[in-house]
């Protein structure tokens, strides 16, 4: 039945019995049975063949019945994936000549047989196709310049001269253009070669070396126009920005996971991921409308193909936390110099509590009672009284600490950071057949952080299937289910374990006489904490993430071009966590409370896409994709938080919320929003030269106001492949390039909450309820404006401009792809804070700013053959962004954020500037003598006329200088400037791969460059006068003095001022570039020899390194600073760095 | 599909819900709950403009008695420096803390403003329910007003009518204030069954202040001489001063016949955090001691000494800092306002000076005392759940002795001079009487073991000899009635807003600085400037926020920039 032709043209059924160009047939089954089909053009040059595709079940009875009359066959490659070759070539029967045998074996760079290989003599019809187990045998006619070409598609064509050879082993190297690579955009798949819109594609391979339980976090560096800043902290959710930042508060990208969107793939298992894209243009990620501006990252899942394959992979790893002097700490004797040295510069007598009196400070054996000596009756561990889980508060009060002084030093850094262990095991069964296919793998994931009590602990099973119930109606699901437990830290925080690592002073012992906690309860000894005690009390808390993801799908051809595609998929959350806090006796303010907390959250959402695709391909070089679709998203979440309080006991099985004998409070909240959409896109290409796209997507959301509720989203882009053009067939070295441009505007409401439109009212204990009737212990209902609404608020739109070029070189050898963009995003949707006279309730959000962005994103990938067994392989990719604030609010140019310890803010987000920029004094030096301040102070009562004037608040020699910006004469707060910003100019990364026969090396470096860092640790450690805390190496010895003007920090005194530590100032600036060497990797495959004989299909070993070195001249522990908040990042007040990682591995497949 | 995009916002409600009775009386405790101006956020107390608790304390304890040199900022040199800032009046318009107590404010007046807009729409109130409900909501917002104004003078007035919320301050706001108040003095009932409520009497005594204010004498004294004849508390009691001195600063002993108009603090009321316990305060406990924070707030050596007397019992007006309070008598109400050495500290044991001090240099050597509770109570009055210490014990927005202090000046104005020093000597004949001295302990080691009959400094205070303010003249009457507002309510937050009404700030506080900048460092060098300094600045970002076309709606104040 499938004979009879009926070719695809319906616009002309006189040209039904016509032949049509293999090519074109080939094209109309791709479409048709969603494969791909690759083939050299040589082989089907000119060649015509008429078959009824519509009448034909498979993709393979069209090839059968399309190939049949030629000296062709194919091979299918992988699922989807068909290889058009030649046939054995027929023996010639070249008897003039002396003919001679030759034989030999094709492999591929792993040394795996390679069958259906043309192996033909050059400029001959002589030729044969390598049986299943990779040989072939050819008469040669002997000439004596016989030249073998082997050729395959995929792979590169190589010529052997045979010379007097009689056995000929030819090993070929993959074909690496990844034209025809099949790739998954926006509701549909295109090749790469028919891309209009900016899309990457990230090598899977690259991407997993990285030892990291987070998808997220392997993706830095690995894609052009992605910015990833993370931490060393196990499992925390780095931030990802695709080109740029695009509005004031959620800039999480989409995930759209096997056709699912969410916003998180925090629990997505590494080694399940088999491709991932990121649309980064409105051209490609328009068609995700309101949730597009952000940028899309699309992601499948991996799915089972051929005979039955079970494949481990397992690492184990060793963790090693930054040595040294982490923090350039003084130790305890220096400690007392340089409070000494403090004293004498602030003219205060050399008189302590803790150091005693006299020239040089005396380090005390006793730290509590404070400053006692060794045998002092006062110290007699009789006297000793701590009870550290006391309930009582006059308990508390009749503590009789005795803590003995550390006189060498504690390493705070070192006492809660340790070498730890990780690792990960994965195991997948996979098949396949005509008849469907299956996917399930089962991940373990064990990765202690080398900060004490944090790491991620995790479980993961995936079974992904697809049953083809018909030719034409295929079913299937994809899901996950993880179980994860994830405790962490704050960081960037002063009050946070790092924060306190730093701050909490080096005499202060880890532990008293009795072995409970030492702590700065004393005095002189600051008000830190203890970062061992802190974590030690989380010991025993825990916590559980499950969470299902996935779908279920249905796919059915219609008719002769269309496809309809059903997926209804989303996810289910849950968990919860419980934490007891344990009453503080050791720190300077302690919080005497014990109370147990318990969280349990639930949130869902689902996700219904239907879509109807069209393809045609009208007069053989018209080529049409028509998709429309529906969408339906639906999110809710609820979260209950119940805290307790007074314990009988703090033993961890007893203790939860129904134990407490003290006040219990319970707190929920609740969530639920709603998208509905209608989808359309459209893909024209005129005879593979000339590509249009089109996209167009409404958006409804439940966050809207009646008024605005829906919202277009239009996008266009269009692509020239100008190497097809008859001017450039002939450039050999250029073997495809494309320019590519696009417009389109994407739009975002993330950030909104769900009652933006109303005004409303509630309750709050905190700032509503009230104890009206004086009863000393409760309070009544009260209510207060909870939202101030805007029913106005309407769809902000991301405009968005692309043009790029695509370029392949050298037959693949060079890629190139390159692009510029601008985004402006108008009506900017932010909630600008309202004049005080609304009150405090939340402002909603308005369409009320502006912002730019501007930027290159580039790739470039070279795969070189340097001998014949070593190859090298290369990937850069670079990133940069330009983000300019164009407007606030009316009449706001600004809003500021994170005074920590000073007067001011550190951060302004301003008209003109990019977001989250450091803001402050700019120094221009030290005040050297009173002279200079005289000096400076007369010039100022001329300029000013105003014989009172000073020319800077408090200067002194030692204190900084600043800058006179507006030269009106005076420092004040008008001199203050943009001191840097944390946004990168450039970020990078570069793979590089070498193989040598079975070894294979790889080398991941990653690096940024053109940013700022606000090292607000040096505010803590720099500084005698800021708090009472550990102090620097440059607090001590380089400092201003009288005789040492040439210092870094200035002349340490007691009281901090304007002039040095009261104000934000370019003190803490620092560059912010670094290069790291994120990843080196030895591998070594076995040879296909010894897998045979333990019937292992492969096995191969590595080991390797993970942040082996960083190249930075950042003073801080870690330039990779980062901050969830897109308004105020690029703090360091304490991180968690990343640490050296050396693991061993191997990949098992049988 | 429709409905499927139409969803209500959970927990919360809509207007129509709230538009009725018992929706009007949640919004108008709501009122209430604002004049703390705290809330608790991620475990920190915080405040309703989301900066720190303290920010806004409503006993001003920063803006009146910090800035008023009653007391240090106090702790670390480093410790929340927009305080230093203002202490030593650097503090510019970007001062952080000056940004929240404007919106704190304001929250209040907005607060006061939803219950004035919605109040019409309610169908299930009776006419005299909602004059009630108005009545308060009027005494409330002009008690919100009335903090503005006394912080930055000229500011906007916004009401319930009002739509452009970039009002201009171009107005002198004290008689909206005062009509406020009226309407309050004339509709509140002259009890309230729930003590937190104001009655009328309490409306008489904030409009009466009101008046001193604007130098209204005639009209302060009309209701002064009504109030001191008839005034009672919102439970009925006549106004009349506590025999003990420390009454008004316990938990135990409040809303008695001193109370006039207070905030209701309490503690440990299953709200799961110290937000309405105090928490404006929690810094201010002393340090190394027996309380888990820390040493803000510590007295001056300048109010120490006010407290010498000479062997008359009486003050030392002007020469009080050429005295020594280890040679001299003292006024006791000394050692319940102050924490020093060797002094019973309420029943936490004999305060050891400088071990309980933070940074001495930096701050001096003594406590506060009057917003500490007692150790015995402390299971009932002490909340623990923030990170600093929590307490029930009201503030006193306006108690009797100070009405009775407000009425003599106001006689003294009015050339009624004898009233005036009767007025004063109530005042000091509570502080004379025994109940209002410190004790020694009966036992160091045991501070809750009660006390003996041994006072434990040498206390001498006396009424001044009858006839002394109409012999020495109004002047004097005035300075002595001042100096008795600067004994009897130290540390309360007053003592900077009387400066700038008497119009002595310039001189009093630089006469201070240059005493109490050569004993400690904080204020050393500082400087008031006459003509500025009385007001605050408005804040910048208050300014930026309301502009219009790039022209200013708010207008700075004299001297800022």
């Amino acid at each position: 039945p499938c004979a009879i032709a009926i070719p695809a043209s319906v616009l002309h059924p006189q040209e039904q019995q016509e032949e049509v160009l293999l090519k074109q047939l080939f094209r109309q089954t791709e479409v048709k049975f969603g494969v791909s089909i690759a083939y050299k053009s040589e082989l089907v040059k000119d060649q015509k063949a008429k078959v009824d595709l519509a009448a034909c079940k498979s993709p393979e009875e069209v090839l059968d019945k399309v190939l049949a009359p030629f000296n062709l066959s194919y091979q299918k490659v992988r699922e989807h994936f068909y290889l058009i070759i030649a046939k054995e070539v027929t023996h010639t029967s070249a008897s003039d000549a002396v003919q001679r045998p030759v034989h030999g074996k094709v492999t591929d760079a792993k040394g795996a047989a390679l069958p259906g290989v043309t192996v033909r003599v050059k400029g001959t019809a002589t030729g044969a196709v390598t049986a299943p187990d990779g040989t072939y045998t050819l008469n040669i006619p002997g000439t004596g310049n016989d030249v073998l070409e082997i050729s395959f598609v995929g792979y590169e064509t190589k010529s052997v001269t045979v010379g007097s050879q009689s056995e000929i082993n030819i090993t070929l190297t993959e074909n690496t253009s990844t034209l025809n690579e099949v790739i998954v955009t926006g509701y549909t798949t295109q090749r790469k070669k028919d891309l209009t819109g900016a899309v990457t594609v990230i090598d899977i391979g690259e991407m997993v070396k990285q030892p990291s339980g987070q998808v997220t976090s392997q993706l830095q560096g690995q894609a052009s126009g992605v910015t990833v800043i993370g931490s060393g902290q196990p499992g925390q959710e780095p931030v990802v920005r695709i080109r740029g930042v695009n509005t004031f508060d959620n800039n999480t990208p989409l995930y759209v996971v096997d056709g699912v969107p969410t916003q998180s793939i925090n629990d997505l298992n590494p080694n399940d991921v088999a491709s991932m894209q990121v649309l980064k243009d409105a051209g490609a990620a328009s068609i995700y409308g309101s949730r597009a501006s952000n940028g899309v990252i699309i992601i499948t899942t991996k799915r089972g193909t051929g005979k039955v394959k079970v494949k481990y992979d397992a690492f184990y790893g060793r963790q090693y936390p930054k040595g040294g002097n982490a923090f350039h700490t003084l130790n305890s004797q220096e400690m007392a110099n340089l409070r000494w040295l403090s004293y004498k510069n602030t003219g205060t007598p050399l008189s302590d509590t803790l150091y005693g009196n006299g020239a040089t400070p005396r380090l005390p054996d006793y730290l509590q009672p404070v400053g006692l000596m060794e045998g002092d009756p006062r110290v007699n561990p009789d006297l000793y009284y701590v009870n550290p889980n006391y309930t009582d508060q006059n308990d508390y009060n009749s503590f009789y600490y005795i803590t003995r002084a550390n006189k060498t030093g504690t390493d705070w850094f070192h006492e809660i950071f340790k070498p730890a262990n990780m690792t990960s095991h994965n195991l997948s069964v996979s098949g396949g057949s005509d008849r469907g296919n299956y996917l399930f793998s089962l991940n373990y994931y064990n990765q202690q952080g080398t900060l004490t009590n944090t790491y991620l602990k995790r479980y993961i099973i995936r079974s992904n299937s697809q049953f083809n119930l018909s030719k034409n109606i295929r079913v299937g699901e994809n899901l996950s289910f993880s179980v994860t437990d994830n405790p962490v830290v704050d960081l960037l925080t002063a009050s946070g374990a790092v924060g306190m690592a730093i701050r909490e002073q080096p005499i202060i012992p880890v532990y008293d006489i009795k072995g409970n906690f030492g702590g700065s309860n004393g005095i002189g000894l600051g008000d830190a904490m203890n970062p061992v005690a802190m974590q030690y009390r989380t010991r025993n808390d825990r916590g559980q993430v499950n969470r299902v993801f996935g779908n279920i799908y249905a796919d059915v051809d219609l008719l002769e071009h269309f496809t309809l595609h059903s997926s209804f998929g989303g996810e289910v959350n849950s968990g919860w966590r419980h934490n007891f806090t344990y009453p503080q006796y050791e720190n300077k303010e302690n919080a005497g409370v014990n109370s147990y907390t318990e969280t349990t959250d639930f949130a869902h959402n689902w996700t219904w896409t239907n879509t109807l695709n069209y393809h045609n391909t009208f007069s053989k070089v018209h080529n049409l994709n028509v998709l429309v679709g529906t969408e339906a998203y639906d999110e809710r979440t609820r979260e209950q938080i119940g805290t307790t309080q007074d314990f009988f006991s703090f033993d961890p099985d007893y203790v939860d919320n129904g134990t407490g004998a003290g006040g219990q409070t319970i707190r929920s909240t609740r969530y639920s929003a709603g998208l509905l959409s209608l989808i359309a896109r459209v893909d024209y290409s005129f005879n593979d030269k000339y590509l249009i796209s089109g996209t167009l997507r409404r958006d409804g959301s439940s966050k809207f106001g009646a008024n605005n509720r829906y919202g277009l989203f239009p996008a266009a882009s269009a692509g020239w492949r100008i190497s097809q053009e008859a001017f450039l067939k002939d450039v050999r070295w250029l073997t495809d390039l494309k320019i590519r441009g696009g417009w389109g505007i994407m739009g975002n409401q993330l950030s909104l909450t769900p009652g933006n439109a109303f005004t409303l009212y509630g309750g709050n204990k905190n700032t509503s309820y009230y104890d009206l009737q004086g009863t000393n212990n409760s309070v009544l209902l009260g209510f207060q404006q909870v939202q101030i609404g805007n029913p106005d608020a309407k769809w902000e739109s991301d405009i968005n401009t692309n043009i790029g070029v695509d370029a392949t070189l050298f037959g693949g050898k060079l890629e190139v792809s390159a692009d510029y963009f601008q985004k402006n995003i108008k009506d900017l949707l932010y909630n600008s804070e309202l004049p005080g006279t609304y009150g405090t309730a939340p402002a909603p959000y308005s369409n009320v700013a502006n912002m730019k962005n501007q930027g290159v994103d580039l790739t470039i990938t070279s795969h070189t053959d340097i001998t014949k067994d070593l190859k090298f392989d290369a990937t850069v990719t670079l990133t940069t962004f330009k983000n300019r604030i164009v407007k606030i609010a009316k009449g706001v140019d600004y809003f500021d954020s994170q005074a920590r310890n000073f007067s001011e803010s550190i951060i302004r987000n301003a008209v003109g500037q990019p977001i989250s920029s450091f803001y402050g004094y700019k120094i221009t030096g030290f005040w050297n003598s009173q002279d200079e301040v005289d000096k400076a102070d007369q010039e100022a009562q001329t300029k000013t006329n105003d014989p009172g004037a000073t020319f800077q608040e408090a200067a002194a020699p030692g204190r900084f200088r600043y800058a006179d910006l507006n030269h009106d004469g005076v420092i004040n707060s008008d001199d203050r400037t943009f001191l840097g910003n944390p946004n990168p100019k450039v970020s990078y990364g570069i793979n590089l791969g070498l193989t040598y026969k079975q070894f294979d090396f790889s080398m991941f470096l990653f690096g940024v460059h053109g940013n700022q860092i606000w090292n607000q640790v040096r505010w803590w450690t720099d500084f005698a006068s800021s708090f009472d805390g550990a102090k620097s190496k440059t607090a001590l010895y380089d400092s201003w003095l009288p005789d040492r003007t040439n210092a870094k920090a200035p002349i340490q005194e007691g009281e901090g001022s304007f002039s040095t530590n009261s104000v934000p100032n370019s003190y803490y600036v620092e560059s912010g570039a670094y290069l790291r060497c994120k990843n080196v990797q030895l591998g070594y495959t076995f040879p296909q020899q010894f897998g045979n004989r333990i019937h292992i299909e492969r096995l191969r070993i590595y080991v390797q390194a993970a942040n082996l070195f960083t190249i930075t001249k950042y003073s801080g522990i870690d330039p990779e600073i980062g901050g969830s908040d897109v308004r105020s990042f690029g703090i360091d007040e304490g991180t968690y760095p990343s640490q050296r990682q050396f693991l061993a591995g191997l990949n098992l497949t049988f | 599909c429709k409905n499927f995009l139409d969803r209500v916002p959970p927990s919360s409600l809509k207007e129509n819900l709230v538009a009725n009775k018992k929706g009007i009386n949640a919004l108008l405790i709501g009122v209430y709950g604002a004049l703390d101006g705290q809330d608790f956020t991620d475990g920190d107390m915080t405040n309703l403009s989301g900066g720190a608790g303290f920010a806004v304390s409503p006993d001003n304890w920063i803006y009146g008695s910090v800035c008023g040199g009653d007391a240090h900022k106090g702790s670390d040199h480093f410790d929340a420096p927009p305080i230093l800032d203002l202490a030593r009046y650097t503090a510019g318009a970007t001062n952080s803390f000056l940004n929240d107590k404007w919106r704190v404010d304001y929250e209040g007046v907005t607060r006061c403003n939803t219950v004035l807009r919605l109040l019409p729409q309610v169908t299930d109130m009776t006419d005299e329910e909602k004059t009630e409900v108005e009545a308060e909501t009027h005494f409330l917002r002009a008690h919100y007003y009335s903090d503005l104004k006394k912080m930055f003078n000229m500011v906007p007035w916004i009401d319930e009518t009002t739509t452009d919320m970039k009002t201009p301050n171009n107005k002198d706001i004290w008689p909206n204030i005062e009509a406020d108040f009226q309407f309050a003095w004339e509709k509140l009932p002259l009890t309230q069954s729930e003590v937190g409520r104001p009655n009328k009497w309490a409306a008489a005594c904030y409009l009466a202040k009101t008046y001193m204010y604007e130098h209204k004498y005639p009209e302060a004294e009309a209701l002064f001489d009504q109030i001191l004849v008839s005034g009672v508390t919102s439970k009925g009691e006549h106004y009349q001063l506590r025999n003990r001195f420390e009454d008004n600063f316990d938990a135990a002993t409040e809303n008695t016949s001193e109370c006039v108009f207070a905030i209701q603090f309490d503690a440990n009321d299953n709200s799961g955090t110290s937000a309405n316990a105090n928490q404006g305060e929690m810094l201010n406990y002393p340090y190394n001691g027996p309380f888990s924070c820390c040493g803000f707030f510590q007295p001056t050596q300048d109010l120490v000494n006010s407290y010498i007397t000479d062997a008359q019992g009486l003050p030392y007006l002007d020469d009080y800092n050429n005295h020594s309070i280890t040679t001299e008598t003292l006024d006791p109400r000394l050692d319940w306002t102050v924490g020093r050495q060797g002094i019973p500290y309420l029943d936490w044991g004999v305060h050891p000076g400088d071990a309980w001090i933070r940074e001495a240099s930096t701050a001096g050597h003594y406590s506060p005392k009057k917003n500490v509770y007692w150790q015995a109570t402390q299971d009932k009055y002490y909340d623990p759940r923030g990170w600093a210490p929590g307490n029930a014990i009201n503030y006193n927005l306006i108690r009797y002795a100070d009405i009775l202090l407000l009425a003599a000046e106001c006689a003294a104005q009015l050339d009624n001079p004898d009233k005036a020093q009767a007025l004063v000597d109530s005042v000091r004949g509570r502080a004379a009487r025994p109940e209002s001295e410190v004790y020694l302990y009966k036992d160091d080691s045991a501070p809750m073991g009660g006390f003996q009959d041994v006072p434990a400094a040498n206390y001498n205070i006396a009424r001044y000899p009858a006839g002394t303010f109409s012999t020495k003249g109004k002047d004097f009457a005035l300075k002595a009635i001042y100096f008795e507002r600067k004994l009897e309510l130290a540390m309360e937050g007053h003592r900077f807003f009387d400066l700038v009404r008497w119009g002595i700030a310039s001189e009093t506080l630089n006469a201070y600085f240059a005493f109490e900048g050569n004993l400690t460092l904080d204020v050393q060098g500082a400087d008031f400037t006459k003509g500025t300094n009385e007001y605050f600045a408005i804040p910048q970002r208050q300014i930026d926020l309301t502009t219009n076309g790039g022209t200013n709606t708010l207008q700075q104040n004299n001297g800022y920039h």
